[in-house]
């Protein structure tokens, strides 16, 4: 085989033979070390491939191809298991001689299964209560352990667990210290208070762990997000060792998913903290929230969203926000990892109404709404920004522009990402902006200046 | 990883075009690198931009937040856009001759 393979993203090493074998050997150990055998038995017998999924997946909806129906993705590794891991399988082949895995199944799922978002609504939608998206992952989990997963997600983990800096965007302690210290003086210049960011204090209530990448991108997140803390007088610390709530291991691969949890296990132990406080983010929200007891031997540390806790401390009364801060019309995007547990649905609005006036809701929102299109650890991979603009992000896209609010918030750094691209790619009239980003606009400090005030 | 040919010399650079040895950077490099995206002429502005994104990576190991950079030329985003055609990003830390940041960025 002299021609080499395209891949639909970068891949560090493409594997160029061999494929099949590779799948299957790696695909049997899974069924060794894990209990997947119980859902595949399951899933592989009650599936009857309605397609009641497809009309409520954004992706099939953009592209009317039957290969991008959620049951069609799940089946094609259903049908793999069936015929390689089943004595039924085995049997039927022998009579009616199937050929089996082919190389052309494995190029059919390397595209499909990171063509999905993982954004799971189809699973709301299924009769028979099959979980699309834990098949997704699994068929990831194996593709990536033949080394076949796209570069970004692969090297920022690999920094994350492996490398110096011990995050996935690969920022030092001394560019985190900069980048704090410099927030603290616009905190200071806008707010007029001094505010810390503690970083490596022991005994804190709460470690804050955010995708690092809010330490590059998100500066208004972070100050709003200080700002309450401030004005609550909440105990809390950022780990110098581990500071990133990132954690693509819940998009590919259950050993990183677990490897990454331990770690933010063992940061929270070397400081004392007490409880893990999560910034704005789906995924690292859902990652630590749902499988630290998986990966913490059922030990129980209480695992907070700042939504919550902000939700809890302007309910106490601990922070106020002014109402006629912000004037703009708002809508407001619900990250898939949060709200498809039926949760994180109203603490947002609770506290968005609280200092917004002029609220209106997308179309689809709660736990039912749309994906932003770059779910899944997919809008880390810049080279499929066209196919998250024209495909998977199209539907929202066309959601956003028909709220006609000129402020869209998410609280996600997945979500800002993709969103901002669909904003610019559509030319839609708005922004986009995290939940505290408004909030640090809105929130009045004790010691500060008044908002509107140059002094 | 490939390698492309930059005012004279041969670069290892990622999928991105971004250069993976920082120490090779040369001013030329930074111009060869703006004229790929149409900009002929790099003036003291444009040189204000990249040095200082530059001299903050060997400082710090990573490019700063866009806001300080902001703050530190005085230029707002969209002198920044004009300046640099796909952004502070894609374009000024890419002249500049640094490393694409990896993660959700």
């Amino acid at each position: 085989m002299d021609k080499k393979r395209k891949y639909p993203y970068f891949i560090e090493n493409p594997l160029e033979h061999d494929r099949v074998r590779r799948f299957l050997d790696i695909f049997s150990a899974i069924l060794e070390t894990s209990n997947y055998r119980y859902i595949l038995d399951l899933y592989s017998r009650v599936t009857m491939k309605c397609s009641r999924c497809a009309s409520e997946c954004q992706i099939y909806q953009a592209t009317n191809d039957p290969k991008d129906i959620p049951c069609h993705r799940t089946s094609i590794l259903l049908k793999i298991y069936k015929r390689h891991f089943t004595l039924g399988g085995w049997l039927k082949a022998k009579f009616t001689g199937g050929s089996g895995l082919t190389e052309k199944d494995i190029d059919e799922m390397l595209e499909s299964y990171w063509n999905c978002t993982g954004c799971g609504r189809c699973v709301l939608y299924c009769p028979l209560g099959i979980d699309h998206r834990i098949i997704l992952r699994l068929g990831r989990y194996i593709l990536s352990e033949m080394g076949i997963v796209p570069k970004n997600l692969l090297v920022s983990t690999r920094e994350q667990l492996q490398g110096e800096t011990h995050n996935s965007s690969k920022v030092p302690l001394k560019a985190l210290q900069n980048t704090v210290e410099f927030l603290e003086e616009e905190i200071e210049e806008i707010k007029g208070v001094k505010v810390k960011y503690p970083i490596d204090v022991y005994d804190a209530e709460y470690i804050f762990f955010t995708p690092v990448s809010d330490y590059l991108v998100e500066p208004d997140t972070l100050m709003g997000i200080a700002c309450v803390l401030h004005e609550a007088n909440i105990s809390w610390t950022i780990g110098g060792t581990n500071c990133d709530g990132v954690n693509y291991g819940l998009f590919y691969s259950d050993s990183i998913l677990g490897d990454v949890n331990r770690s933010l296990i063992s940061e929270l132990r070397r400081l004392r903290a007490k409880k893990i406080l999560i910034g704005e983010c789906g995924h690292a929200y859902r990652a630590i929230k749902d499988f630290l007891p998986t990966y913490n031997d059922g030990e129980k540390i209480e695992v907070v969203s700042i939504m919550e806790l902000t939700l809890q401390l302007i309910e106490e009364g601990k922070i106020q926000l002014d109402k006629n801060v912000i004037k703009e019309k708002i809508t407001y995007h619900d990250p898939c990892n949060i709200v498809r547990q039926n949760r994180g649905i109203e603490e947002p609005r609770k506290i968005i109404r609280s200092f917004i006036n002029d609220f209106v809701e997308l179309k689809s929102h709660g736990q039912y709404g749309l994906c932003c299109g770059g779910g899944g650890g997919t809008v880390a991979v810049d080279e499929t920004n066209p196919y998250r603009m024209n495909v998977a992000g199209k539907m929202k896209a066309e959601e956003i522009k028909a709220s006609g609010a000129d402020i869209i918030i998410t609280p996600c750094a997945n979500c800002k990402k993709q969103i901002g691209e669909l904003i610019q790619f559509n030319k839609l009239p708005m922004r986009h902006a995290g939940l505290h980003d408004l909030i640090f606009e809105a929130i009045i400090m004790k010691d500060g200046k008044k908002h509107g005030t140059d002094d | 990883m490939a390698q492309i040919e930059m005012a004279g010399v041969t670069l290892e650079v990622d999928e991105n075009g971004f250069m993976q040895d920082t120490d090779k950077w040369t001013e030329d490099i930074a111009k060869a690198y703006a004229e790929k995206e149409g900009v002929t002429e790099l003036t003291e502005d444009h040189m204000k931009g990249i040095l200082y994104l530059r001299n903050y990576y060997l400082e710090y190991g990573i490019c700063p937040m866009i806001r300080k950079l902001i703050k530190e030329t005085g230029f707002n985003l969209s002198r920044l856009y004009e300046l640099y055609p796909d952004g502070p990003a894609n374009s000024a830390c890419k002249w500049a001759g640094v490393p694409k940041p990896t993660g959700c960025v």
